[in-house]
């Protein structure tokens, strides 16, 4: 972890509110997928708190990139930072997705590996579709979006750019099929678990999107029993464990007891799906 | 990891005979059980750390979302989530015997006695230097009044706590009261050591779409810049009501924040929500401080505390 202030190298927009922001760093930086950084433009007044943003891409050794929506003011603070301007840096921060897949899959043929990505979710999955793709395990892509400039803007042509099989789908139906990813993802499974060879089991699905969206997953992989984890999203304070404000609750055997909350940024952002209590959601909206 | 570093002796501090290498102080249920900020910055450098509150028996706290941000600050509503005495004693104690720095076990409960017992369990624990006592907590045996808007109350469980305790007592004092010089009278004629101020000030944010509070619990505590002049005025009225050192708190975020709490009255100052979002605030504030000596010529930092000159009447 380092605490530093990194200056800009390019915050280059995508589409109409979606940036890329790559960011120079005067030491080394090990950012594994799925790990994030608390950014914040630096000597702004407003807003105090850094915000999470997903590692996107490990550009170069000094170089990490970040693909992020223009959503309030802190994430516009940040698209007005120029070139050469600097940036308040926290990084790597949690944990990352684990690419081996469990004892149960060990045949070869059955490593498989599903991504799901809604939204913005995207940008905590790229290098993992990397990583799979790298490790020869077979990847299918399921990328949700609001419409197909919004798709643009979470980095669509980086995941068609990776080869792998991608399934689109938009809420407005201007891109791929129409409605939510989830769909095309439940028919994948009912296909694959249709062919006598393939178990639910022998999939792995990783999904990072809006609440709703990994709470259908959720209970989409509990069907097929598949394993399925996710990375969680919740309004960070410091992002390196103190404040304890972004929180998940999880499962428990007794009542409320010590153990009912679990911290997003350090005890996560990465927890298996089976974990969480999906009705208490973390996110005020 | 000890002598390794240079304090400067100027900026060396006591409070109720404990000494501190220098007056910053990282604030209850912002520096973790500091050992989490162990990679960020050198422990030793900082006078020392209060630790998230703790209370005889490990707690939950409250659902999410627990955290707001708003201008200047944030309010949140954790609900005193934390391991518990026992725990920190057993497992964060012998984690932090290798620091040059002064632990302080921030202490909370839902009665008088869940405060002893809590007290009585941190006893045992070698290395805390202190005890804060943080009174801004409902109690349930008294349909749920927060002990520390109460001066009688405060008093009342300051006394227990005073006798319970094998170390100094620092009680810290709400600022949700209309007189806080009356409240501070009370608990330093209760057998206080020491008194840390402010805590939080409680405060709601609305979502205006949903009308719903934008956190869980409805209500949270403010902190942050935005609370720091209601902050520097109160340690200005409790210094001139009370004789025990006092330590000031509420939205130190640069030396210079610090600098109006020492002038207005605090021998220490503890930074809390600043730590967020600028983890190496504290030893900043430490370097800054030197250098403010430097410049104004000031023999110690002592010579600064309470060192206001009021011109109006
Ligand atoms: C671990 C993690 C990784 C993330 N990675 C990315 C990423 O790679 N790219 C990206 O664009 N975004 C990412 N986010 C979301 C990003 O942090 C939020 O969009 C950002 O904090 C919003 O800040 P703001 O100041 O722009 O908005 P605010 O003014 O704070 O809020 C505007 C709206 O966003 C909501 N909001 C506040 N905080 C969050 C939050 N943490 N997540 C979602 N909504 C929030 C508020 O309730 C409000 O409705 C990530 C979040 C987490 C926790
Ligand atoms: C998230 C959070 C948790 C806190 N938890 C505690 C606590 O457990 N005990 C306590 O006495 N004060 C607690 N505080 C209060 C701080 O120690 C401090 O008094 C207050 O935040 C004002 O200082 P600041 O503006 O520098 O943050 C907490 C504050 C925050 C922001």
């Amino acid at each position: 972890m380092i605490e530093t202030v990194a200056t800009v190298e390019s915050n280059l927009e995508i589409t109409p509110g979606y940036r890329l922001l790559t960011l120079n760093f005067d030491e080394e930086v090990e950012a594994r997928a799925g790990q994030f950084a608390m950014l914040r433009a630096r000597a702004s007044f407003e807003p105090l708190l850094r915000r999470a943003l997903a590692v996107y891409r490990v550009a170069g050794k000094r170089q990490l990139s970040f693909l992020y929506q223009i959503l309030g003011r802190g994430t516009e603070q940040l698209s007005f930072v120029e070139r050469g301007g600097e940036v308040e840096a926290l990084v790597p921060l949690g944990n990352s997705w684990p690419v081996e897949m469990p004892e149960r899959s060990s045949v070869e043929a059955s490593r498989r590996a599903i991504v799901v990505a809604g939204g913005i979710g995207s940008a905590s999955v790229l290098m993992l579709c990397e990583e799979l793709a790298r490790a020869r395990i077979d990847t299918q892509i399921f990328f949700g979006a609001a419409s197909g400039r919004v798709a643009s803007g979470c980095g669509l042509e980086d995941f068609r750019a990776l080869g792998l099989p991608l399934t689109i789908t938009t809420d407005d139906g201007s891109l791929g099929e129409r409605g939510f990813v989830t769909a095309p993802l439940e028919r994948h499974l009912r296909d694959e678990v249709s062919k006598k060879s393939l178990r639910g089991a022998d999939s792995t699905i990783y999904a990072c999107g809006p609440w709703p969206m990994m709470a259908r997953v959720n209970e989409i992989a509990a069907r097929f029993d598949a394993r399925c984890l996710v990375s969680l999203e919740a309004p960070m304070g410091c992002g390196f464990g103190v404040c304890v404000g972004c929180v998940v609750a999880v499962k428990t055997d007794g009542p409320l007891g010590y153990a009912s909350y679990r911290r997003v940024c350090t005890d996560g952002t990465i927890f298996s799906a089976d974990t969480i209590r999906w009705e208490v959601n973390a996110m005020s909206h | 990891m000890t002598g390794t570093v240079n304090h400067d002796p100027r900026l060396a501090v006591e409070i109720a005979g404990i000494h501190f290498n220098n007056p910053v102080i990282g604030a209850s249920g912002t520096f973790g059980y500091g050992l989490e900020f162990a990679e960020l910055i050198d422990l030793n450098r900082i006078g020392g750390f209060s630790t998230k509150g703790l209370s005889s028996r490990p707690l939950a706290g409250t659902p999410p979302p627990r955290i707001v941000e708003t201008h200047g600050g944030m309010l949140n509503a954790i609900g005193l989530q934390n391991i518990g005495a026992r725990a920190f004693v057993e497992e964060k104690l012998p984690l932090l015997e290798r620091y040059d720095t002064r632990i302080i076990a921030n202490v909370f409960g839902y009665s008088d006695e869940d405060y002893i017992e809590a007290i009585t369990i941190l006893n045992d624990g070698a290395g805390i230097d202190a005890y804060e006592l943080n009174i801004s907590c409902p109690n349930v045996k008294e349909g749920g009044i927060v002990i520390g808007n109460s001066p009688a109350a405060a008093a009342r469980l300051t006394e227990r706590a005073r006798r319970a305790s094998t170390r100094p007592l620092i009680v810290k004092l709400s600022p949700n009261v209309t007189d806080i010089a009356q409240l501070a009278r009370a608990i330093v004629g209760a057998g206080a050591d020491s008194l840390s101020l402010i805590n939080t000030l409680v405060g709601m944010s609305i979502d205006i779409y949903t009308r719903r509070s934008r956190l869980n619990y409805g209500t949270g505590g403010l902190s942050g810049p935005a609370i720091r002049p209601i902050a520097v005025r109160m340690v200005h009225e409790v210094a001139c009501a009370v004789d025990v050192p006092l330590i000031g708190i509420g939205g130190i975020a640069s030396v210079m924040d610090a600098l109006e709490f020492i002038i207005a009255g605090a021998t220490a100052i503890q930074i809390g929500t600043a730590n967020y979002y600028d983890p190496r605030v504290t030893v900043k504030v430490v370097d800054g401080l030197s250098e403010y000596l430097d410049r104004t010529d000031s023999p110690n930092i002592g010579s600064l505390t309470g060192s206001i000159i009021k011109d109006q009447p």
